[in-house]
C-alpha cells in the first residue's frame, strides 16, 4: 500500500515539531451493496474507498490529518499538516525503525471479488420471494446483499507495523406488511465476518420470511401499554440491551474524560451476580471480529463483567494514556477520515443459570420482547433506549397477543441490578454502531433474561 | 487528477466502450476542526475528501461504479465496472439522463463559500468558550467540551448531453457542551452556532441549559399536551423526512401515497423545502442529476401541495421533478429535501407555554434512529424536558418515553411558535420552532 521507507518518512515529518508518537493508516475497501426493491435489483453500490490517515499525539492531545490524496505529494502534505498543528518545537519526537509483522488474517473460502455479481443478487431474490409469498399482504420488500473487502496497514513511531485483510458479508431484509390504511414493517439481517460462504449456514428464504413474519405479526398488534413492568428480552439482537445500557459506558471514550457513570468502578458489585458480560473480538467469523485493530494490537477476549463485579473496561491507546491501563485490542473507526477510539467488537452476556421456560413462567404480568430494534446512550448519565421491534404480553407466565410501537427506557446502573434472571439460549444478532469514530459492526448477543422492572414506552 | 482530467478520461472511455449515455460526478472536500475537553485543547483534525462516480445506460440498465482513488487506472475502471454493474440490474426504470434545464434556471446562490480558518483560530475558539463555560458555574465539571470547524465541499456534474455545472459551498461551526454536577448527578446542556464563534452567548445558552436539568424527577403514565422544542422539532422532521419522498410513496412506503391536495396536518402547520434558505450557507443551485433546485411548499396551511421527486420516479408519477435527487459519491442517486422548515407561527414561545397551560414542555429526544419508523408512522422515545403548570416550566423531568403516530401529530399540532431555528448548515438540514401538539402518550412512573 505505502513503501516502508515513505512510513518511515511520514511517522518522522508527523514527530517532527514535538510530537511524543505518531500512527500512519492508510486503508483500500472496496465495497458491494445490490439493493432490491420491489422485487426487482434496483441498484448497485460498486465503491473503492481509499486513503490515509495521520496522527500524533503530545500527552493527551491528539493531531490527525487524513487525505484521499494517497500520492507522495498528497501524504507529505497530510504529514505536514499534523506537524505545523502542533507547532513549531525544536526538539523532533523519536521513530523507531519499522519491522513488519506478519498477522494471521482471517481465512475465507471465498473473496468476494471472486464471486460474479449475479450469484450475489441470486442470494437477494431469494429473499425477497420467500418474503413475497409468506402472506398476500406482504405489499413491499426492501433488501441488501453487501460485501466488504477491506485491507488496512498501520505503522507507529514505537516501530509497529502491521498489515490485515478482513471481509464481511450481510443480508438484510426490510418486509411491510399492508391491510390498506396501514403499514407495519419487520426486518432481519444477518452478516458475519466472512464470505458468501456465509449463506452454507444461514439461509436466504429464512431470512426473508423471518422478515415478514414480524412484519405480519405487527400488522395484528395493538398499540403496547405504557408503564413500568417486567419484562422478558429475548436472545440474540436482544443482546443490544447491554450494548447501550452498560458497553458504551464502559468504553474509555467516555470512561477516559470522567464522563461515564462506570468511570472509577472497577471491582465493584455493578450488577446481579447472575450476569457475566464479554468482549471478544476473536470469535471466528464474528461480525464484530477482526485479527488487529485499527491501532494494530491483536484483539481480544475482554471479560468487562464477572458474576456482576466490573472487570476491565475497553481502552484504546489515547483510552490507555489518560487512564494509565492497557490497551484492549477494541481501537476502531468507520474508515480512514475519523480518529479511531475505542469500541465494542462482538459483545454479550454469557449463559445463566435460569431454565428459558421458568423465565416466562415467572412473569405474572409483562412484555415479552422477542425481537429488537436498535437504540442509544448517554454514557453521562447512563440513560438509554431501544426500541422493541416484535413484542407479546405475558399474563399469567403464558406469551398472549402481539404489542407494537413499545420502547424501553432506563439507566445502566439500575437495569444491571435489575437483570435477575439469565437463562441459557445465547445467541447473537447483527449490528451497526455509531460514535465518535464512525460506524462499526457489532455484534451483540445474550440468552434469553429477564429485567424484574423498567419503563415501556407504549401508548395505551 | 483534477475534475476536468477525469472527466476526459472518462468520457473518452465511455465512447471507447460504445456507450452513448452517461454522467461523472465529482466532489472534493475539505474539513478543519478542533475540540477541547476539560480547560485543554484535546484534539485537531485535518480532511481532504475526493471522489468521483460515474454511471451509464447499457440496454436500457443503469450502471455505476465510484472511486476515492483518482489514479489514472482506478478512474478508468470504472466504465468497465458500471458496465458490468448494469448487467444484474433489472429494474423496469429507463435511465434519464439529463440534458439541463436551461439558462438562467439556475438561481445564483447569495451565500458566501468559507474561507477554512487555521488551527491557532480554531484552538483560540474552543480555548475561550471552555474558560467561559468554566467561569459560568462552579458546577462545571470533567467532560466539559467544546469544538469548532469548518468544510468546504466542490461538487461537478457533466454528462453525454452537453450538461457541465459546478458549484461551491461552505460551512462552519461552534459548538459547546456543558457538564455540571451537584453532587447528587450530572447533567449536560448543549449549544451551537453555525459561525467560528467566541460569543460568551453560546456557553451561557449551554450552561443555563444544564443547570435547569439539575434534579430531574419523574412524571406520570398518562395523555399529555407537549411542546416540542425547536431543536426536537428538527430531530422529528429528519427522522421522518423519508415521508416525502416521491418515490416511496409511488412503493407503498408512504402513508402520504396519493394525498397531494388532501389535508393532512392543521391549518396552522406550512412545511417548506428551501434549497436557498438564507440561513444555510450549503445552498444548492442544481441537484445530483442537474436539475435546477426551488423552493416549494410541501404542506401549505395544512393541505399537502408536492411530495419530492428525482426524474426517474417523477416521471413515474407522471408529476414535474422538484429537483431533489440527492447524490454522493458512493450511493445510487436517492430522494432528499434541502433545507425542510417549519414557517414561523405566531406565538412567542412564551406565548405557547401559556396557550399549553398544563403538559410537557420536550427539550431532548433520544434514540430517534430506533423509535421513530418512518414508514408506520410510530414513534415511541425516550424524552427530557420540563413539567409546565399553568403556563409556567416548574420542574425538570426525564426517564419518560413520548409516543404517538406522526401522521396523527401533523394533525395534532394546535399551536407554532415564531422562534424557528436550524440545524448546522448542510446540503440536507432542517429549521423549525416549538410545536405545541395535543393528546400524546407518556411513559414514566
Amino acid at each position: 500500500m505505502i513503501k516502508k521507507q515513505l512510513l518511515e518518512e511520514l511517522l518522522g515529518i508527523a514527530v517532527s515539531t514535538g510530537a511524543d508518537f505518531a500512527e500512519v493508516f492508510a486503508e483500500q475497501e472496496r465495497s458491494n451493496q445490490i439493493r432490491l426493491l420491489d422485487r426487482r435489483i434496483e441498484s448497485v453500490r460498486d465503491f473503492l474507498l481509499s486513503g490515509v490517515g495521520i496522527r500524533a499525539f503530545v500527552g493527551t492531545k491528539t493531531y490527525y490529518a487524513s487525505t484521499s490524496d494517497t500520492t507522495r505529494e498528497g501524504l507529505l502534505k497530510c504529514a505536514a499538516a499534523v506537524a505545523g498543528a502542533i507547532g513549531d518545537a525544536t526538539v523532533a519526537g523519536k521513530v523507531t525503525g519499522l519491522v513488519n509483522e506478519p498477522v494471521q488474517s482471517q481465512r475465507v473460502k471465498h473473496l468476494p471479488d471472486d464471486v460474479p455479481t449475479a450469484r450475489k443478487a441470486e442470494i437477494l431474490r431469494e429473499a425477497s420471494d420467500a418474503a413475497v409469498q409468506l402472506d398476500e399482504k406482504i405489499s413491499q420488500v426492501q433488501g441488501t446483499y453487501m460485501d466488504v473487502d477491506r485491507r488496512f496497514l498501520v505503522a507507529n513511531t514505537e516501530g509497529l507495523y502491521r498489515e490485515d485483510r478482513k471481509i464481511r458479508t450481510r443480508l438484510a431484509i426490510n418486509a411491510v406488511a399492508s391491510n390498506g390504511g396501514e403499514n407495519q414493517s419487520g426486518f432481519y439481517g444477518p452478516g458475519g465476518g466472512v464470505g458468501i460462504e456465509f449463506f452454507e449456514k444461514v439461509s436466504p428464504r429464512e431470512a426473508g420470511e423471518r422478515a415478514a413474519r414480524q412484519a405480519l405479526t405487527n400488522l395484528s398488534a395493538v398499540y403496547c401499554p405504557a408503564g413500568v413492568m417486567t419484562v422478558a428480552i429475548e436472545n440474540g439482537f436482544g443482546g443490544v440491551i447491554f450494548h447501550e445500557a452498560c458497553g458504551h459506558s464502559l468504553e474509555a471514550t467516555s470512561v477516559g474524560i470522567g464522563a461515564s457513570q462506570m468511570a472509577g468502578k472497577l471491582g465493584q458489585q455493578i450488577a446481579n451476580p447472575k450476569v457475566t458480560a464479554i468482549d471478544d473480538g476473536t470469535i471466528d467469523g464474528g461480525w464484530g471480529s477482526f485479527a488487529i485493530d485499527d491501532e494494530g494490537n491483536p484483539a481480544q477476549r475482554n471479560v468487562l463483567i464477572e458474576k456482576g463485579v466490573l472487570k476491565n473496561y475497553m481502552v484504546d491507546r489515547l483510552g490507555s494514556r489518560r487512564m494509565g491501563m492497557p490497551m484492549t485490542g477494541n481501537s476502531r473507526r468507520e474508515n480512514y477520515t475519523y480518529e479511531p477510539t475505542s469500541r465494542m467488537t462482538n459483545t454479550f452476556i454469557d449463559n445463566g443459570p435460569d431454565k428459558n421456560e421458568d423465565i416466562i413462567a415467572s412473569i405474572e404480568y409483562g412484555l415479552y420482547a422477542k425481537a429488537m430494534g436498535g437504540g442509544s446512550v448517554n454514557p453521562l448519565t447512563g440513560e438509554f433506549n431501544f426500541s422493541v421491534k416484535e413484542g407479546y404480553l405475558v399474563r399469567n407466565g403464558k406469551i398472549c397477543e402481539p404489542v407494537r410501537g413499545a420502547s424501553l427506557i432506563g439507566t445502566g446502573a439500575q437495569i444491571l441490578q435489575d437483570i435477575d434472571m439469565v437463562g441459557q439460549n445465547l445467541a447473537t444478532g447483527q449490528g451497526v454502531c455509531g460514535s465518535s469514530s464512525g460506524s462499526v459492526p457489532t455484534d451483540v448477543g445474550q440468552p434469553l433474561i429477564r429485567v424484574s422492572k423498567i419503563t415501556v414506552g407504549g401508548r395505551s | 487528477m483534477n475534475f476536468n482530467e477525469i472527466k476526459e478520461l472518462l468520457f473518452g472511455e465511455a465512447e471507447k466502450a460504445g456507450l452513448t449515455e452517461y454522467d461523472v460526478y465529482f466532489r472534493m472536500a475539505s474539513d478543519v476542526g478542533a475540540e477541547a475537553l476539560n480547560r485543554e485543547l484535546s484534539s485537531c483534525s485535518f480532511g481532504t475528501k475526493g471522489g468521483v462516480s460515474f454511471r451509464c445506460t447499457v440496454n436500457g440498465r443503469l450502471g455505476t461504479a465510484a472511486s476515492q482513488c483518482l489514479e489514472k487506472e482506478a478512474v478508468k475502471a470504472l466504465v468497465s465496472r458500471a458496465v458490468a454493474n448494469a448487467a444484474i440490474i433489472d429494474a423496469d426504470e429507463e435511465p434519464i439522463f439529463f440534458a439541463g434545464s436551461g439558462e438562467g434556471a439556475y438561481r445564483a446562490v447569495t451565500a458566501k463559500t468559507a474561507v477554512l480558518p487555521d488551527a491557532a483560530e480554531l484552538r483560540h475558539a474552543v480555548l475561550t468558550l471552555q474558560e467561559q463555560l468554566y467561569s459560568e458555574s462552579e458546577l462545571m465539571t470533567d467532560g466539559t467540551s467544546t469544538a469548532a470547524g469548518a468544510a468546504t465541499t466542490e461538487v461537478c456534474l457533466a454528462n453525454s448531453k452537453g450538461l457541465c455545472l459546478t458549484h461551491k459551498a461552505g460551512m462552519c461551526y461552534t459548538y459547546a457542551e456543558a457538564i455540571v454536577n451537584d453532587g447528587k448527578e450530572p447533567s449536560f446542556g448543549t449549544a451551537m452556532a453555525p459561525t467560528l464563534s467566541t460569543d460568551v452567548g453560546l456557553s451561557q445558552k449551554a450552561t443555563a441549559e444544564a443547570l435547569a436539568r439539575l434534579g430531574a424527577g419523574a412524571v406520570k403514565t398518562g395523555s399529555y399536551d407537549v411542546i416540542f422544542s425547536a431543536r426536537q422539532v428538527r430531530s422529528l422532521l429528519s427522522a421522518f423526512a423519508g415521508i416525502f419522498s416521491g418515490k416511496n410513496a409511488l412503493l407503498g412506503l408512504s402513508l402520504l401515497a396519493g394525498k397531494e391536495g388532501e389535508k393532512v396536518a392543521a391549518d396552522c402547520l406550512t412545511l417548506v423545502d428551501d434549497p436557498f434558505y438564507t440561513e444555510n450557507t450549503m445552498q444548492m443551485p442544481f441537484d445530483g442529476e442537474g436539475v435546477a433546485t426551488k423552493e416549494k411548499n410541501l404542506i401549505e396551511n395544512g393541505v399537502l401541495k408536492t411530495l419530492l421527486y428525482d426524474l426517474t420516479y417523477a416521471k413515474k408519477a407522471g408529476k414535474e421533478p422538484t429537483g431533489n435527487a440527492a447524490r454522493g459519491i458512493a450511493d445510487p442517486v436517492s430522494i432528499s429535501p434541502y433545507c425542510l422548515r417549519i414557517a414561523p407561527g405566531e406565538y412567542t414561545e412564551e406565548a405557547l407555554l401559556q396557550k399549553l397551560g398544563n403538559g410537557i414542555y420536550i427539550n431532548e429526544l433520544k434514540g430517534l434512529h430506533a423509535g421513530a419508523d418512518a414508514v408506520t408512522g410510530d414513534f415511541s422515545i425516550e424524552s427530557a424536558g420540563f413539567l409546565v403548570e399553568n403556563g409556567k416550566c416548574t420542574r425538570p423531568v426525564h426517564s419518560f418515553t413520548v409516543a404517538g403516530n406522526f401522521f396523527e401529530l401533523l394533525k395534532a399540532v394546535d399551536g407554532v411558535a415564531s422562534n424557528v431555528e436550524m440545524s448546522l448548515p448542510a446540503a440536507s438540514c432542517t429549521a423549525a420552532p416549538d410545536l405545541l401538539v395535543r393528546g400524546l402518550s407518556v411513559a414514566g412512573e
